[in-house]
């Protein structure tokens, strides 16, 4: 009874969805402002209709009514009640409505903003929004696609078949049968999702999609409605950091899961469906430094609609690429029907914006022009065509198989070496724009106004990267192959880290000493003050300690390979690894568990003692945990590798050390705080209720265009 | 991108029509591979009627084609194979594991049909256990990095493929066979072509 409510709740959702895109139309053609705010109050409406949906699909998971399909795909009685409830996106079906439960959040608070200076963009963000959500919504309503979350199980009383349905065909009984139901079990969640950083890196990333969709929807308004000045991209401003700082995070702590859960070591693994979520934020990335040229100067201006464009696009594509089956990977959700629907619409998005974008070209030239190859502007610029050209090695990479499948009828899949080859330079050029690019001014810098800010950082840069490179020859065993892209990796992050630091250290310095006040509260009031600039410093730096982490797992892991016999010890990388013993018995859930104790030494000393593990779960699926002794120096990681049994008196083992990692999350974490900082509301006339407003100076230049 | 600047005296300026034609050329031809693409997705890659390319497997200890310890597709020219994709973990996989030992010892002496077991992601102990208690004495090997199932593009276990003497792609069974008569009456089929 409640999966049928649930479906007919997302019917009438669909339809306020498809009726708030025709009201908005209407209301806009025949200049009636009553049928556009109709569309806005339908629009409004899906956010409590897709809650109450998933409301009853949580009940439903919570209480284990396995006549509904996707609740016996997805859970099973030995689950806790947690992990019940979020496998609400553990399957296509149900993530399909989450995803549109996010949209309706971030559609119906747009909806919920102060009008008054933009109603013309309201019909068309009206539209945007909800032809969008009209279509995740129509995936999971529509029974041609089989995604209905709520359909259920019957068994047909002719032949006894039991097959997913949304209503009930004839000649079927709902099944399991009465009798069946108490002991009746479902399938159970895959256990590499049964992990703390699977349950929250799907939202996160959802999150991070369906909020990228609220500048689209501007930036399409702006276009269909020729208000070209930057006025769009004012008000969705901070959409854009928080769409932005949610896919970082949901990148990260999917890098955080692999790293834990998939025991290869590893963080990121070029994998198609990976880089289907890194390419809108290359974009998206791109779009966040492309906008300020445009508020600055009214440059760029076609730039920004077509990354905006082009992120949307690439979620669309991504979500699309993962959730059809066209590429093999680890990501893949099964096989589906909803690819052709997909498609369609992306054909649609491309075609429709694409064309709007011609329509407007003229309208969108450059208020000015660049007039110094140094300017900020001009960096900026360089910034973003690096953001592109990481683009485009992805975006090959992932699109290649399908190529070289076409004209030799072989899916070759490009591997890791191709992005990281490719890719790196790039990366190591944009670390050393980010510190020098904030530097420069405005419409005009020279070599020489450069050099007067650089210069200090720089020899200290140049001092620390000697120090390194001194260090490494000391102890030799450092030095690999990589050793020379090591040494640019590092005085690139070097020298944009002591940059940045410098600047926030010359402007508190320079306040502190105007306003007699603290250090600190110096630093502190001014990036108060201007909370946009050191936000982004900020982020700076903390993409700056990423870096290192990443130069360090990538440039000095190193890994070893060993069947050990109980009592052996091995040296490693500076470390005495003893297997001491292990151990082989069923958990509580039914998990057959082989766990190793190793002891771990480091110059005689003794440090820890690690348990990798390796668990197989009642349905025959492996997990492998890792055991990792993790310093701010390094990561000692240490797996039981999986295939072959361990015995207790030898077991084979994966051994990683890998320098540095840690500073990869601690950078997300000051990551989180400069965007926070960044997108941290302030008195800007945009948050000023409408009387405060009016009294001021409009803050936006009025457009040369029309 | 072009990042024309003109002063702002200058005269409005469309997208000119040659940008425009290669811009709808690269945006359709990136529409059709992905259409290309998503139907050879809906299909899978290989298709009854397809050549199967090579691939090896190698075998579970104790397993062994002709005093060999990995087999490859090559190895079984001019006979039918069938390889069947299974797990441990497998229900419907167990319904038709004896049905499947039973039509391969029915065939083994005549020599021109093979029979494949490939044990898609499983653990060893488990999948031994699943060999000996259905008594398979068929070649058997683990999918290692999946490549196989892959290639296939398999939707589930079992699914079981039967490759002619040439090595075309016959038939495809996707889920458990119901007899062993099925089974037999497909080979029966391939080897009369």
């Amino acid at each position: 009874m409640l999966a049928d409510f649930g479906y007919g709740i997302l019917v009438v959702a669909f339809l306020t969805s498809v009726y708030s895109v025709g009201a908005a139309f209407y209301g806009h053609f025949e200049k009636k402002q009553k049928w556009v705010e109709s569309a806005r109050l339908a629009m409004q409406l899906t956010f409590p209709l897709l809650s109450l949906a998933a409301l009853d699909l949580l009940y439903l998971l919570a209480t284990n009514d396995f006549n509904v399909s996707f609740v016996y795909e997805v859970t099973s009685r030995d689950m806790p009640l947690y992990l019940r409830l979020t496998a609400w996106w553990g399957g296509q079906a149900g993530s399909l409505l989450f995803w549109s439960w996010l949209m309706s959040a971030f559609a119906t608070a747009v909806t919920l903003r102060n009008w008054d200076r933009d109603r013309e963009f309201l019909p068309w963000v009206v539209i945007v929004s909800s032809v969008t959500m009209a279509f995740f919504i129509g995936l999971n309503v529509m029974p041609f696609f089989e995604e209905n979350p709520f359909a259920r199980f019957w068994a047909s009383t002719l032949d006894g078949s039991v097959n997913a349905y949304t209503f009930q065909p004839a000649n079927s009984v709902a099944f399991p049968t009465p009798d069946m139901v108490a002991t009746f079990d479902g399938n159970g969640l895959n256990p590499l999702l049964r992990h703390p950083g699977m349950i929250i890196h799907p939202p996160m990333l959802y999150l991070g999609f369906v909020s990228f969709v609220i500048p689209f929807a501007f930036a399409i308004a702006a276009l269909v409605t020729g208000r070209t000045d930057d006025r769009w991209i004012r008000i969705t401003r901070r959409w854009t950091l928080i769409a932005w700082l949610f896919l970082s995070l949901g990148l990260v702590l999917g890098g955080r899961w692999a790293y834990d859960v998939l025991g290869w070591g590893g963080y990121w693994g070029w994998d198609p469906v990976e880089i289907a979520a890194f390419m809108p934020w290359l974009t998206g990335t791109a779009f966040l430094h492309s906008v300020m040229i445009q508020e600055k100067r009214g440059m760029l201006k076609h730039w920004n609609m077509i990354l905006i464009i082009l992120t949307y696009a690439l979620i669309i594509f991504g979500t699309f690429l993962t959730r059809s089956g066209v590429l093999s990977s680890v990501h893949a959700f099964a096989q589906s029907n909803i690819g052709p629907a997909f498609f369609g619409f992306i054909g649609i998005t491309f075609v429709t914006s694409i064309s709007l974008l011609i329509w407007r070209w003229a309208d969108l030239s450059s208020e000015a022009q660049m007039d110094s190859m140094l300017s900020r502007e001009a960096l900026f610029l360089l910034n973003n065509l690096l953001f592109i050209g990481i683009l485009v090695v992805c975006f090959w990479g992932v699109i290649f198989p399908l190529i070289s499948e076409l004209f030799t009828g072989q899916k070759v899949t490009v591997g890791p070496p191709f992005y990281e080859r490719a890719t790196g330079p790039l990366f190591a050029g944009l670390v050393i724009l980010m510190g020098i690019a904030p530097l420069s001014a405005w419409g005009h810098s020279t070599i020489k106004t450069l050099g007067r800010a650089l210069w200090k950082p720089l020899i200290v840069t140049i001092l620390v990267t000697i120090a390194f490179v001194a260090f490494a020859f000391t102890n030799r065993e450092v030095i690999n192959d990589y050793f020379p892209y090591a040494i640019i990796g590092f005085f690139a992050v070097a020298m944009t880290a002591f940059i940045t630091l410098y600047e926030f250290w010359r402007a508190a310095r320079a306040r502190s000493r105007a306003q007699k006040e603290n250090f600190f509260i110096s630093l502190w009031r001014l990036a108060g003050r201007n909370r946009r600039r050191y936000g982004g410093y900020t982020i700076h730096l903390a993409v700056v300690l990423m870096a290192i982490g990443i130069i360090g797992i990538e440039m000095f892991q190193t890994e070893t390979q060993v069947s050990m016999s109980r009592g052996q010890k091995i040296e490693f990388s500076g470390y005495t690894i003893e297997f001491k013993d292990f151990y082989s018995f069923k958990y509580e859930d039914n998990r057959w568990v082989n766990r190793a104790e190793m002891n771990i030494y480091r110059d005689g000393q003794f440090l820890t003692m690690l348990a990798p593990r390796y668990d197989v779960y009642p349905d025959g699926q492996p997990m492998t945990i890792a055991g990792v002794r993790s310093t701010m120096i390094d990561d000692l990681y240490i797996i039981l590798v999986n295939w072959e049994q361990g015995s207790a008196d030898l077991a084979p083992f994966k051994i990683y050390h890998n320098p540095l990692v840690n500073w990869l999350w601690l950078g997300s974490y000051l990551f989180i705080v400069g965007t926070l900082i960044a997108a941290w509301p302030d008195k800007d006339p945009e948050s000023l209720p409408a009387r405060v407003r009016g009294k001021q100076t409009p803050v936006y230049q009025s457009t040369s265009a029309d | 991108m072009t990042q024309t600047n003109p002063t702002p005296a200058s005269p409005r300026r469309g997208v000119p029509a040659w940008v425009q034609v290669i811009v709808w050329a690269i945006l359709f031809g990136l529409l059709a591979l992905v259409a290309f693409g998503l139907r050879n997705a809906q299909q899978g890659t290989v298709q009854v009627g397809d050549t199967i390319p090579g691939f090896s497997l190698t075998l579970f200890d104790g397993y062994q084609y002709q005093d060999k310890s990995t087999v490859s597709l090559a190895d079984f020219k001019g006979k039918v194979v069938v390889i069947n994709f299974w797990a441990s973990w497998c229900k419907p996989c167990e319904e038709e594991a004896a049905e499947l030992e039973a039509v391969w010892r029915a065939n083994q002496a005549n020599g021109n049909v093979i029979f494949l077991g490939v044990d898609y992601t499983d653990t060893e102990p488990e999948a031994r256990g699943y060999l000996t208690k259905f008594d398979i004495s068929y070649p058997n090997g683990p999918d290692l990095g999946t490549r196989i199932s892959q290639m296939f593009r398999i939707k589930g276990v079992p699914e079981t493929y039967f490759i002619d003497e040439n090595g075309v792609l016959k038939y495809i069974q996707i889920g458990p066979f119901a007899s062993s008569a099925e089974i037999q009456r497909v080979i029966d089929q391939l080897l009369n072509d």
